[in-house]
């Protein structure tokens, strides 16, 4: 079972739907989460939501209990989420993207997508990561083609990945053979 | 007697009716044995009621959901506001429904009425924007709507104004409703629900342009799609509809039936998508008002945080304004749209409620005017 923990936010569903296609998905609120669920659950997924990952303490409670035991996956907040949680800096940009298409490349020969392949997806975010980062087994693996600001990461050691664009948008092309990929990691 | 008759006799009569477009022409319904005013206590269990099957064609309940109450349901509170205690909600259930065309003829000309003032100056408004402005830069919200209302008093007849209003502007979800004590008066272009069976379906609108002699439907499009603005306001809006739609549709049956493609009307052009879904089992007439409403591009994005926003910066209450008139059939079919572009008449004041979105890229001055543009259409109406 999949358990997605939903920062309140207007596109979890559209995450919920996405990974039903694969398993069972439960989905409760952030500040309704559900410990046995938590623990019964083989994947937990955090959500796109408004804010800054340090508006939500009990998520990164959860990522650090979970750490290594767990697969973890991150969208959007989700993604800074787990970056912050590795001590990375979440800072806002000069150029926002919200309902945004852009072209983003795989930059890392370490990632389990095609070193070089372009995707075309959906982007909502005011916050990005802040570079050089650096922590133990996590590589930057997509980037904007133009910005060059960090799209994704994989940490395949451990099972976390996170993704800063919206795989579930109907803006991203092919999403859902994003998320069936890292589902069967 | 001719339909036309009828209608003047009704309208004469002075009895409660409600007209609402339909397909061809418009339905009126009248002669209501009942009338429930609804509060954030007793909605639940009117949304909750089991009535009989349907078996006539006013078997149903036909009225609005005001902002508030919308905010309510889905466990919001809003401040302390200014208001002048419009209730919150109403239902009727007619006996009577009678077939119009879409002329109604009925165009008198004969009201009072003062000069329309605004409750935000362009400073306050400026004020309010730049303050979201930075919220949406530190990812608190994405987009968010401000309303702003203008307000005169008067005296109106409002099947005069409606029907003026009809003539220059024929929406897709107009309607009227005339009550002894209050009438709404509107041309909503925006269809938030259609429910039959186990299909539901929205219709949002992001994007207006305004009909020139140099503007037809192919440069409309064109104008849309160039335009970055418009154009990531809309997706923002589709990725949330579908959003609201999956919490009750079943996986995978949530699709973008039509997408990003321009509708025609008298005056303008709209930017429209359709999204459509099948609901899951057990899904009630509760679970589907929670997740569709109140409307999503009417209020911005993320839904929950933005409200709550919104809520707390905003002086005075919506009543009817972004909340949602239509109606329940008894088996369950439902349509209600979104109210926009009405007037509200409560003790002899005649209310416009106006909103336009604050995206990172949009410009406060810009849309100040926007939003007195779409007054207009309907301040107009009391020259």
């Amino acid at each position: 079972m999949i358990y997605v923990i939903d920062h309140n936010d207007s596109f979890t569903h559209n995450v919920v739907h996405q990974f039903a296609l694969f398993d069972s998905v439960e989905c409760d609120q952030y500040g309704e989460i559900n410990e046995k669920k938590l623990k019964q659950a083989s994947t937990i997924v955090f959500s796109p939501g408004p804010g800054n990952p340090k508006n939500y303490p009990i998520t990164s409670k959860i990522y650090k209990k979970f750490k290594g035991k767990k697969k973890m996956i991150g969208i959007c907040l989700g993604f800074q989420h787990i970056l912050f949680c590795e001590g990375a800096k979440i800072i806002e940009q000069k150029k926002i993207y919200h309902g945004f298409q852009s072209n983003i490349k795989v930059v890392n020969n370490k990632s389990m997508f095609k070193k070089g392949k372009i995707f075309k997806v959906g982007r909502y975010h005011s916050l990005k990561l802040k570079e050089p980062f650096q922590s133990n087994n996590f590589e930057i693996t997509m980037r904007c083609l133009t910005s060059k600001v960090a799209m994704a990461f994989e940490n395949d050691k451990e099972k976390i990945y996170g993704f800063q664009f919206h795989p579930e948008s109907f803006l991203t092309i092919n999403g859902n053979v994003l998320i069936k990929k890292i589902l069967s990691a | 007697m001719n339909k036309q008759n009828q209608l003047t006799e009704i309208h004469q009569s002075g009895k409660p009716y409600i007209i609402y477009k339909s397909q061809k022409g418009f339905d009126l319904y009248t002669d209501f044995s009942k009338k429930i005013i609804l509060n954030s206590k007793n909605v639940k269990s009117f949304l909750g009621k089991k009535n009989k099957k349907k078996s006539k064609n006013t078997d149903l309940f036909i009225g609005f959901f005001g902002y508030e109450l919308l905010n309510n349901l889905i466990d919001i509170k809003l401040p302390k506001q200014k208001n002048f205690n419009f209730p919150k909600g109403i239902f009727y259930k007619p006996e009577k429904r009678l077939k119009l065309s879409n002329n109604l003829k009925y165009s008198l000309k004969n009201f009072e009425s003062g000069s329309f003032k605004i409750n935000i100056n362009r400073k306050t408004y400026t004020n309010i924007f730049n303050r979201f402005k930075k919220k949406i830069k530190s990812g608190e919200t994405y987009q968010i709507k401000i309303c702003t209302k203008y307000k005169t008093e008067s005296k109106i007849d409002p099947l005069d104004f409606f029907s003026r209003l009809s003539t220059s502007n024929l929406a897709p979800e107009a309607f009227m409703i005339k009550d002894t004590n209050y009438s709404i008066i509107s041309c909503s272009p925006e269809n938030l629900i259609t429910k039959t069976g186990n299909d539901i379906s929205t219709k949002p609108i992001a994007g207006t342009v305004k009909k020139t002699k140099h503007l037809n439907k192919i440069k409309a499009l064109s104008y849309f799609r160039k335009n970055l603005k418009e154009t990531k306001e809309h997706n923002m809006i589709v990725d949330m509809e579908r959003n609201d739609l999956s919490r009750i549709c079943k996986v995978g049956s949530v699709k973008l039936s039509k997408q990003k493609i321009v509708e025609e009307y008298k005056d303008l052009f709209h930017y429209v998508s359709l999204i459509k879904g099948k609901l899951k089992k057990n899904i009630n007439n509760l679970d589907i008002i929670k997740a569709m409403m109140p409307g999503g591009s009417v209020i911005g994005c993320p839904k929950i945080n933005t409200l709550n926003l919104l809520n707390n910066l905003e002086k005075e209450n919506r009543n009817i304004y972004t909340g949602s008139f239509g109606y329940i059939k008894f088996n369950g079919d439902m349509r209600f749209n979104i109210i926009i572009r009405s007037i509200l008449n409560f003790k002899n004041i005649s209310e416009i409620s106006v909103a336009s979105g604050v995206v990172v890229d949009s410009n406060a001055n810009h849309e100040f005017n926007e939003n007195f543009i779409k007054a207009k259409a309907l301040i107009d109406l009391f020259k």
